[in-house]
């Protein structure tokens, strides 16, 4: 879902995905990793869906997010930027939905990295294997994901009020 | 890669990712876990950065798949 952004797109990709491994099985080298090769075709499976779709590249407001902007940001409202685990209150705050939400708003090159990254625990060099690009690219595209996804987290923790009510209550 | 102090947390900055994902070689590793015994600043900073990443991925990884997402899977499958 965090590909597709939407439940619907995201059981119709699995399905297709789950019926073209079925297919294709024959060429899955046993003892290899299943996981990655599963993941290979159903990022394929998008990028195909993607492509018949003709969609227009997203643009972001994201791009331009400085380093550490959620340590700055978090500092600024009054939420802890130390501690064994300084970020879960925010985080915990959040939910896990919105943080769902905060990823369908990087651009699609980036959700599918991060995605691969934060949700199935690939390396770097599954990542690459998985969107056949270089090592060099899964790094750099983490790296702007990372930044993009605090500054996202950090628009939904103000839309919903989340971070009002703390600086408030750091104000009291 | 010159030795860390607290003169270049620059230089330790512009590793922060690697770190993170333990990327670096084991020599660059123990340089910047150095810097970091004496960076007060560094060390804030890079807790930060590491409980972003993994409150994200302890949170995103809590997401069951729907309950009838099997079976819809299964259904499209050809019967043996």
């Amino acid at each position: 879902m965090r590909l597709t952004r939407n439940q619907a797109d995201a059981e119709d990709l699995v399905q297709e995905a789950a019926f073209l491994a079925y297919r294709a099985f024959d060429s899955f080298e046993s003892g290899t990793n299943f996981r990655a090769w599963f993941l290979k075709i159903l990022t394929n499976c998008y990028y195909s869906k993607r492509r018949r779709e003709k969609s227009r590249p997203v643009t972001s407001d994201l791009d331009d997010t400085p380093d550490l902007y959620l340590y700055a940001r978090s500092g600024q409202a009054g939420f802890p930027t130390q501690g064994p685990d300084p970020a879960a209150q925010l985080l915990d705050k959040l939910g896990t939905e919105r943080i769902v939400a905060a990823m369908a708003q990087l651009p699609q090159e980036y959700r599918i990295v991060a995605t691969l990254y934060f949700m199935d625990d690939l390396t770097y060099e599954e990542i690459a294997h998985t969107l056949e690009c270089p090592v060099g690219t899964v790094r750099s595209r983490l790296h702007r994901s990372r930044k993009m996804l605090q500054k996202a987290l950090w628009q939904i923790a103000e839309e919903d009020g989340i971070v009002g009510d703390h600086a408030r209550q750091a104000d009291a | 890669m010159t030795r860390l102090n607290r003169s270049n947390c620059e230089e330790a900055f512009r590793r922060l990712d690697d770190f993170l994902d333990r990327r670096l070689s084991s020599d660059e590793m123990r340089l910047i876990e150095e810097h970091l015994q004496i960076c007060a600043w560094c060390t804030r900073e890079f807790n930060f950065e590491a409980s972003v990443l993994n409150g994200v991925k302890r949170k995103l990884r809590q997401i069951e798949a729907p309950a009838d997402l099997v079976a819809k899977v299964l259904s499209r499958l050809p019967t043996p």
